[in-house]
């Protein structure tokens, strides 16, 4: 799974400032929005928010990974977005959230698409030289490097 | 120490939710968890969600769960239900 491939230039947000989850979440989701990625923005919103409602998408160390399949995405999409003050994502370490990844996948999507995804991006969290290259990034083209160097 | 063999049964694998839900049912005992994918060296500390999931394991991945110390035979049986209860999802 390449998964700099599915970045979408326009969906990542450095720094997003933000007040707090939900505004984040709606932040991220009008970025994919805006990339062409997701066509119906309520939509997409709704699944990623019934998600967030089953259990906080917050896996600790500082990072959450909201994600969503939903019939209002055309094509698989990740979004990224360092804030600018850490947001409190309910994460079960109970720590606030410095970046996001955010996952957007078509309701059609074969298989286990979006767990592949949640598979390649958390061997790549569990390294602590990663992530503290993930938060030193500025901007797309950076991050596009660092996620297929590592 | 002691191991229990589980096989993964629900339908989505072992996603975020999943590894919360063992993670918090791991984080209750004292003992020392791990889960590794059975027939490899790939091991992973199962009081952490990140470790897990980089486990990928989908339906039907085979595993061993291990606990070491004062609560183990509690902490493995409950996990292995857990798991074999495909976290009560469908």
């Amino acid at each position: 799974m390449q998964i700099s491939s599915l970045l979408q230039e326009q969906a990542v947000l450095i720094p997003l400032n933000t007040a707090d989850k939900q505004t984040s979440i709606e932040a991220m989701v009008d970025a994919l929005a805006a990339g062409g990625s997701v066509t119906d923005r309520d939509a997409y919103l709704q699944a990623i928010l019934a998600r967030e409602q089953t259990g906080s998408t917050g896996i600790g160390f500082g990072f959450a990974i909201p994600h969503g399949k939903s019939a209002g995405v055309s094509r698989a999409a990740l979004a990224f977005a360092k804030f600018a003050r850490p947001v409190d994502w309910d994460s079960l370490d109970g720590n606030p959230v410095q970046a996001a990844f955010m996952i957007a996948v078509p309701a059609e999507a074969a298989g286990n698409e979006h767990l592949q995804i949640l598979i390649a991006l958390s061997r790549k969290l569990i390294h602590e030289e990663f992530r503290e290259q993930l938060l030193q990034v500025q901007n797309a083209e950076q991050l596009t490097d660092l996620l297929e160097t590592i | 120490m002691l191991t229990r063999e589980a096989v993964i049964v629900n339908e989505s694998g072992f996603h975020i939710r999943p590894a919360q839900l063992f993670t918090e049912q791991a984080a209750k005992f004292t003992s020392k968890i791990s889960i590794a994918v059975k027939g490899t060296n790939t091991v992973a500390d199962g009081k952490s969600i990140l470790g897990l999931m980089t486990l990928g394991l989908a339906k039907g991945s085979e595993i061993v769960i291990s606990a070491e110390g004062a609560d183990e035979q509690e902490a493995i049986d409950a996990l292995a239900e857990l798991v074999q209860s495909g976290f009560g999802e469908a």
